[in-house]
This record gives structure tokens, sequence and C-alpha cells, in this order.
């Protein structure tokens, strides 16, 4: 306990300091971000970069916000693990999910997307119209 | 609330902090797997359907979300403000700011609803509502579904996250907080920067790719 006091302190006087400065840095940051993703969309890259220098961006960003606004940076590991947790779950949720539809058998996609068979193409009755 | 902000089963207001800090986090992960599983859905579906993913997004505005991304921003950084000033015991400024960052959530949802109204004019709409001529490719349907579940659940969002803030800024305005307790101040800054971060994954998912 004696041990934790000059801690505790330390971080209390480092949450009472004062930050605009450092949030007035961030929004500019995060105004800046947000024209270059603006612009990248429209800058001619090859396939699949777009959506690689988007999500690049996004998560730039948001670290910003969820560092700085959001105070995760100076704030007690318990705060960190729970959002770092939540990040786990968000990288195992749309990970796995794109991971099967990637690796599926080609007839077990819906038919008119980009895995499927073309409609009519399968040996049997065509495929039924697809959903638009 | 009463007289004093400490309660009872806390040994301190410091404590008492840590604790409320962390309950809200768990909430906030709570949040962040709600709209993960609409990104998820969304990506399952871009997946299957390039084409219609691709045209669809590049039939809708750009420029009104790269407007509300700014707006959103601001309005972030105004919060953060806020809480800044309540941290040095300023509530009236905190209230302004709150303030601020309220109008600009209207703004938002102003831009939101112009949106809106030119999605129903055009057909852009889900499942077997939709008509739109511009993109017939398969899947675009199924864009503008999950277009309006993850922009329609974003904005409920700023709806909650802009009535906290009244409601807070409100009360510093009153002269609530001080500078040792600002806790409300600092939880409802939380959420309305989780409504931000939110946006940010969406505005390129949505508009940009």
């Amino acid at each position: 306990m004696a041990e934790q006091e000059p801690i505790a302190r330390a971080e209390q006087e480092l949450e009472h300091h004062a930050h605009a400065g450092r949030y007035a840095l961030v929004w500019i940051a995060l105004l800046v971000l947000t024209v270059t993703t603006y612009l990248a969309a429209r800058a001619p890259l090859p396939g699949g970069w777009h959506v690689a220098v988007a999500l690049v961006i996004a998560t730039a960003k948001g670290s910003l916000v969820v560092l700085f606004f959001m105070h995760l940076w100076d704030q007690r590991g318990a705060n960190r693990l729970v959002f770092a947790t939540s990040l786990v779950f968000v990288a195992l949720l749309v990970g796995l999910t794109l991971l099967d539809n990637a690796t599926r058998f080609p007839l077990a996609n819906p038919p008119g997307s980009a895995g499927a068979l073309p409609a009519g193409g399968a040996n049997r009755e065509p495929a039924p119209e697809a959903p638009r | 609330m009463q007289a004093s902000p400490l309660a009872h089963h806390f040994e301190s207001l410091e404590k008492q902090a840590h604790a409320a800090r962390l309950g809200m986090w768990l909430f906030l992960a709570t949040e962040v797997l709600l709209f993960t599983a609409l990104f998820a859905a969304y990506g399952v579906y871009r997946f299957l359907y390039p084409e219609g993913f691709a045209q669809s997004s590049r039939s809708i505005e750009t420029w009104i979300g790269f407007v509300n991304t700014l707006v959103l921003v601001t309005s972030s950084f105004t919060v953060a403000m806020g809480l800044d000033a309540a941290v040095k015991g300023n509530g009236r400024r905190t209230a302004l700011l709150f303030a601020a960052s309220v109008g600009l959530a209207l703004v938002f949802l102003g831009f939101k609803a112009i949106e809106y109204a030119h999605h129903f004019q055009e057909g852009q709409l889900p499942g077997r509502y939709y008509t739109f001529e511009g993109v017939q490719a398969p899947g675009a349907s199924l864009y503008f579904s999950l277009y309006f579940l993850i922009t329609g659940l974003h904005a409920i969002h700023v709806i909650i996250g802009m009535s906290a803030l009244a409601i807070v800024g409100a009360l510093a305005w009153r002269g609530r907080f001080t500078g040792e307790y600002h806790i409300p101040v600092e939880l409802a800054g939380l959420y309305w920067h989780l409504v931000d971060l939110v946006w940010i994954f969406v505005f390129p998912l949505i508009y940009l790719i």
C-alpha cells in the first residue's frame, strides 16, 4: 500500500495535467488524416490498395482517438486490457468469418457472388435468380 | 447524487473514479463488438459481391460522409476540451463546450437526414424495396441493407451520446462538478469518443472503398 501511494499520486497528477495542447494536436492530425483518406480514395491505385490504404488510415485515426481523446495512453492497465481484449475479439470475428468465406467450396457461395459458379454453369439445372 | 459524490462503499474518490472508468470501458468493449458484428457482415458480403458493393459505394454522395467525418472529429475535440475545463474546475466552460458538441451532433444528423431522404427518393433501399436504376449488380440491395443498419445504429448512438452530453453539460453549468470530482464528464466524453471512433471506420468502408 505504501509503495503504491506515490505511483497513484503521480498518475493522478498526470491525469489532472492540462491536456489542451495535446488535444489540439490530435484534432489537427485527425483533420489532416481525414482529408488524406478522402484524396487517397480518389487517387489511381492498383486494385486492392484502396481498401488497405483506407483501413490503415482509419486505424491510425482510431488509435489517436483511443489513446489521447479517451486517455488510454496514460491510464491504468485494467482499462487497456479491457479494450485490447475487445480488439482480439474483433480480429477473431472478422478474421475467421472472412476466412470461412474465402475458403468455401464454390457451390456453397450464393448465386451471383464472386466465388460462385456462373448461373447455369453447374451440370444440372441453372441456379435460381440471384437476389439483387 | 448526494451532497458528497463519494459513495459509502468506496474508500476514496480516486478509487471510485477508477471503478467507474473500468465499468465504462467494459461497456464500451461490448459496444465495439456490437458494431463489429455488422462490420463482419459487411466484410462477408463485400467479399461475395465486390462489384455490387463497389458500384453502390460510388453511387452515394461521398462529400456528405466526408463533411460528417470532419464534423464528428471536431465534436470529439470540443468534448475533450470540455473535460480539460472540468479538470480545471471550470464547469461553465465545460457546459459551453459540450453545447458546441451537441450542436455539431445536430449538424451531423442534419446531413444524415438529407442523405436518407435522397436514398428514399432514388429507391436505394434494402431488399425488395430496392428500385435504384443506377446500379443493378447483384449485392447492391445487400449493400444498402448494411448501409442502413450500420449508419442507423450509429445515428441512434449519436442521439444517445448527445443526450448524455446535454445532461452532463447542464449539470456542469449548475456547478455540480469540481476539479476533484468530474467522473460523469469523463464518462459522457468516453461514450462520445466511441461514437466518433465507430464513424472513423464507417466513413471509409461505406463511402470510400
